[in-house]
C-alpha cells in the first residue's frame, strides 16, 4: 500500500510540473479570436488583450512588394486593411479563409499583423 | 452507374446491420450456423463496398462530371496519380475510402485463422460492423459521394495544385488507414469486455493490427510533415495546426498502449488501463477523421451548422461511453494479478512512460480544442499557439527519450542497483565523452547538448545491449559477431524490432532538435547582389518566366558558394496554375546529411531586376526522414510473423495470483 502511495505522489508531482509548464505556455500564447464583424464593433479591444481576427481575403486585394504584404480582410459586410511583413504559406490566397494576429492602429484603422495564418488548403471542407 | 454505387452503399448498410445483429445473436445462443451466416455477410459488405469504391474510381478516371464529387476534385488535365489521389482529396471521398478499408479490415479479421480469442471474434466483428454502419449512414444520407449535379459541367474544378505532390499522395491514405486499423484492437477489447474473457487474449489477437496501424499512422504524420516542409513553403515542418494535432493524438495514445500492453502480457498488470488506452485510441481516431474532414474547429457556429457534426459526436459518445460502462461493470475481474514491486524496475519506467505519453496527448488535445471549449463556456474564443505546445511537450518528449534509454537496461520486477550501475556505466561514459567532444567543437547551447546527449545515450544503450547479447552468443554458440547480431534479431523479433523502432525515433528526434536551430533570413536581392547566411553566399542571377499549357512558372537562379567555394546553382520557383488562383512555391533545397540550404522565392519585380527570398539553413533535417524509414523497418521486423509459434512469454516467477 505504501508503495502505491509513492507511485501516486510521484505521478502527481510530474503532472503538477507539466500543468505549471502548460499554464506558462498558455499565458504566453493565449489570444482571443474574433470574427471580423465582432472585432470591428469593439474598437480598442486589442489594447488590453492579444487578439486574432478571422475573415476572408478579399478577392483582388493582395498587394505584395518584396516582404510587405497588404490585403483587405472581409466578411462580406465589413472590411479591414491588413499589413504584414514577412512570408506567408501558399495556402494564403485571395478568397481563402485567414486568421491574423496583431493590433489595429487606432488612427488609420489599419491592422498591423504579426502573424498571418491561412486555413489549411482544401483540407477543411465545411459540411 | 452512380445509382448502382448508391444502391451498393444502401445494400451494404443493410447487410452490415444484419451481420452485426446476427453475430451477437449467434454468439449468445452458440449457434454456429448463424455465426457462419454473419461471417458471410461481412464478406458481402466488403464486396459491396468494393463495388462502390470501384465505381467511384471509374467515375474519377472517366471524368464523370455529373457527379458533384468528381467535378469538385478532378479536371480534364489531371494526371494519373493525382486522379488517384482525388479518391481521398475531399470529405465525401475520404469517408467512402474509410468505409471501404474498414470493410476490408473486418473481412480480413474474420477470415484470419487464429489460435486464441476465437470466442471473441463474433463480438469483435459485430463492433466493427456497427462502426461500418455508422460510416454507411453518413454516406447514404448527409455525405453521399455519388450525389449528382443538376447539370453536367464541361470541366471539373480540378485538384488544388498544392495537393499535387507525392507527399500529399501518401499522407491522406496512410493517415486514414492508420485511423481505421485501430478499429480492430478496439473491437477485440470491447469483445473481451462483453465475453468476460479478460486475460491477454484480446491483446494477443490484435497485437499485429495495433502495430501496423501505429506504423502506418506514423508514416502518415511524417508524410504530412514532409509535404509541409517541401511544398507549403514556409520553412517549417510542423505548425501545431489542429489538423496535424488530430493525427498526433491517436498516435501518442497508441504508443502508450503498445508499451502498457507489454506490461500486461509480461506481468498481468494494468488491465483496465490498457482497455482505457485502446478505447481512447479509437475515439481519437474518429475524432481525427472528423476534425480533418469537417472544419468544425472554425467555431462553435460552424459546428452547429455542420451536418456531420451531430453524427460524429453521437458516435464518439457511444464508442466512449458503452465500453467504459462495460469496463466499470467488469471492474473487479480486471484487477491486476500482481503489483509493482519496486521503484527501480522496468515496470515503473513503463508506468512513467505511459504517464508522460498520456499527458502529452492531453496537452495536445486541450490545446487543439481550447478555442471550442472556451467559446462554448464563456462565449469568448481563446486560442493557444505553438509556445503552449512547445513548452509542455518539449520536456515531456525529452523525458520519454530518457526513459527509452533506461527501460531496456532495467530488469522486470526488481532491479538491483549494482546491476543497474554495471549496465549503465558504458553508455553513460560514451555519452558524456561525445557531449564533451560536441562542446569543445563549438556546440554550446545547453539545450542542444542535453537533448542530443539524451538521444545519443539511448542509441548507445541499445547498441551496448545488443552487443552484449551478441557477445554472449559468440561465447556460448561460437557464432561470429555479425552472425550473432542477426541471430539475436531473428530469435526475438518483437524485442529487437522494438529496439530498431527506438533507434528510428532517436534519429528522428535528432533531426527535430537540429531543426530547432534553423537559421534564416528574408532578403530582397538585385541582380548580381549577394547575401551571406552562415557559411553560404548566395548571388541572385536571373528570373525566368516559363509558360506551359497548365501553368505559368517563375524560376530564379542563384549561385551558391559554401565557405568561398562555388557549389552550384539553386533554383527556387513559384508557379500559378491557370485554373486556380493558388500559387505554388517550389522550395529549392540543397540537401546534405548535415544541413539543408532551403530557399524559397517570395516575390519579384516584373522585369526580374530584383527578387525577394527566404533563405534558411536547416540542420539535420534529413535525419527526420531517415529515422522514419528506420522506424518502419523496425516495425516490420516486429510485425513479421514468427515462423513457428513461440510459447507464451512466461509470467515471472513468484507472482501473486
Amino acid at each position: 500500500m505504501k508503495r502505491k502511495w509513492k507511485f501516486f505522489i510521484g505521478g502527481l508531482v510530474v503532472v503538477a510540473a507539466l500543468g505549471y509548464l502548460g499554464y506558462q505556455g498558455f499565458i504566453a500564447s493565449a489570444a482571443y479570436q474574433y470574427e471580423l464583424g465582432e472585432y470591428l464593433a469593439q474598437p480598442g479591444i486589442d489594447a488590453s488583450q492579444n487578439v486574432q481576427v478571422a475573415g476572408q481575403v478579399a478577392t483582388g486585394s493582395i498587394e505584395q512588394k518584396s516582404f510587405d504584404l497588404k490585403f483587405t480582410m472581409t466578411d462580406g459586410v465589413n472590411n479591414m486593411v491588413v499589413v504584414y511583413q514577412g512570408t506567408v504559406p501558399d495556402s494564403f490566397r485571395a478568397g481563402g479563409e485567414v486568421v491574423v494576429a496583431g493590433r489595429r492602429d487606432p488612427a488609420s484603422g489599419v491592422f498591423e499583423a504579426t502573424q498571418v495564418m491561412p486555413k489549411c488548403a482544401s483540407k477543411y471542407v465545411a459540411e | 452507374m452512380p445509382d448502382v454505387a448508391y444502391a451498393a452503399l444502401f445494400l451494404a448498410l443493410a447487410v452490415s446491420v444484419y451481420a452485426g445483429v446476427v453475430y451477437v445473436i449467434g454468439a449468445r445462443s452458440g449457434n454456429a450456423e448463424r455465426i457462419a451466416s454473419a461471417r458471410n455477410a461481412v464478406f458481402a459488405v466488403f464486396i459491396l463496398m468494393t463495388v462502390a469504391e470501384a465505381i467511384m474510381i471509374a467515375a474519377l478516371f472517366g471524368r464523370d462530371f455529373r457527379i458533384e464529387y468528381v467535378a469538385n476534385y478532378t479536371d480534364r488535365s489531371l494526371s494519373f496519380f493525382y486522379t488517384l489521389s482525388a479518391i481521398w482529396a475531399g470529405n465525401r471521398g475520404s469517408l467512402l475510402f474509410w468505409a471501404w478499408v474498414l470493410s476490408g479490415c473486418s473481412a480480413l479479421m474474420v477470415f484470419q485463422k487464429r489460435e486464441v480469442a476465437r470466442d471473441m471474434v463474433p463480438y469483435a466483428a459485430a463492433v466493427a460492423m456497427f462502426t461500418q454502419v455508422f460510416f454507411l449512414l453518413l454516406l447514404v444520407s448527409v455525405s453521399n459521394p455519388f450525389a449528382r449535379l443538376p447539370f453536367t459541367p464541361a470541366d471539373g474544378a480540378g485538384l488544388n495544385p498544392l495537393l499535387e505532390n507525392p507527399g500529399m499522395f501518401i499522407h491522406p491514405p496512410t493517415q486514414l488507414i492508420g485511423y481505421i486499423g485501430f478499429t480492430v484492437p478496439f473491437a477485440f477489447a470491447v469483445a473481451a469486455l462483453i465475453t468476460g474473457n479478460l486475460g491477454d487474449d484480446w491483446i494477443r489477437a490484435s497485437r499485429r493490427w495495433t502495430l501496423i496501424s501505429w506504423t502506418i499512422l506514423g508514416i502518415g504524420n511524417m508524410a504530412g510533415s514532409w509535404w509541409a516542409y517541401y511544398v507549403l513553403g514556409w520553412g517549417g515542418y510542423w505548425a501545431w495546426d489542429p489538423v496535424e494535432n488530430a493525427g498526433l493524438l491517436p498516435w501518442l495514445v497508441s504508443t502508450a498502449f503498445l508499451h502498457s500492453a507489454m506490461m500486461q502480457r509480461r506481468r498481468g498488470i494494468l488491465k483496465q488501463w490498457n482497455m482505457v488506452l485502446i478505447i481512447l485510441t479509437f475515439v481519437l481516431s474518429i475524432f481525427g477523421t472528423f476534425l480533418t474532414r469537417s472544419g468544425v474547429l472554425g467555431s462553435v457556429h460552424s459546428f452547429a451548422e455542420s451536418a456531420l457534426g451531430p453524427f460524429f459526436v453521437a458516435f464518439m459518445a457511444v464508442s466512449l461511453v458503452i465500453p467504459l460502462v462495460l469496463l466499470i461493470y467488469r471492474g473487479t475481474s480486471l484487477k491486476g494479478e500482481a503489483e509493482i514491486e519496486s521503484a527501480i524496475s522496468r515496470e515503473s519506467t513503463f508506468l512513467l512512460n505511459n504517464l508522460l505519453l498520456v499527458s502529452a496527448t492531453f496537452a495536445v488535445f486541450l490545446g487543439t480544442v481550447f478555442p471550442l471549449i472556451s467559446e462554448a463556456v464563456t462565449g469568448a474564443k481563446i486560442t493557444v499557439g505553438p509556445p503552449f505546445f512547445n513548452q509542455v511537450l518539449t520536456p515531456i518528449f525529452l523525458g520519454i527519450i530518457f526513459l527509452t534509454g533506461i527501460c531496456t537496461m532495467i530488469g522486470w520486477r526488481r532491479a538491483s542497483v549494482k546491476n543497474l550501475v554495471r549496465n549503465f556505466i558504458v553508455p553513460v561514459a560514451a555519452t558524456l565523452l561525445l557531449v564533451a567532444v560536441l562542446f569543445v567543437s563549438g556546440v554550446q547551447a545547453w539545450y542542444a547538448l542535453l537533448a542530443v546527449g539524451l538521444c545519443v545515450f539511448v542509441l548507445f544503450s541499445i547498441t551496448y545491449e545488443w552487443l552484449r547479447g551478441a557477445r554472449a552468443r559468440h561465447r556460448t554458440q561460437g557464432e561470429n559477431y555479425i552472425k550473432a547480431f542477426f541471430s539475436l534479431l531473428m530469435a526475438n523479433r518483437p524485442r529487437y524490432g522494438g529496439y530498431i523502432v527506438h533507434v528510428g525515433i532517436m534519429v528522428m528526434a535528432l533531426g527535430m532538435i537540429g531543426m530547432s536551430f534553423a537559421d534564416g533570413k528574408e532578403v530582397t536581392l538585385r541582380t548580381g547582389e549577394s547575401v551571406n547566411l552562415n557559411s553560404y553566399t548566395l548571388t541572385y542571377r536571373a528570373l525566368d518566366r516559363i509558360e506551359t499549357q497548365s501553368k505559368v512558372l517563375f524560376t530564379t537562379t542563384l549561385a551558391v558558394q559554401n565557405q568561398g567555394k562555388p557549389i552550384g546553382l539553386i533554383i527556387p520557383e513559384k508557379y500559378f496554375h491557370r485554373v486556380h488562383t493558388q500559387p505554388v512555391t517550389v522550395a529549392a533545397v540543397r540537401s546534405t546529411l548535415l544541413e539543408d540550404l532551403y530557399v524559397i522565392l517570395i516575390n519579384w519585380e516584373e522585369d526580374g531586376a530584383s527578387a525577394s527570398f527566404k533563405i534558411m539553413a536547416n540542420p539535420l533535417v534529413n535525419w527526420m526522414w531517415i529515422g522514419m524509414a528506420v522506424l518502419v523497418l523496425g516495425a516490420l521486423v516486429a510485425f513479421w510473423p514468427e515462423r513457428q509459434k513461440l510459447p507464451r512469454p512466461p509470467r515471472e516467477a513468484g507472482e501473486k495470483k
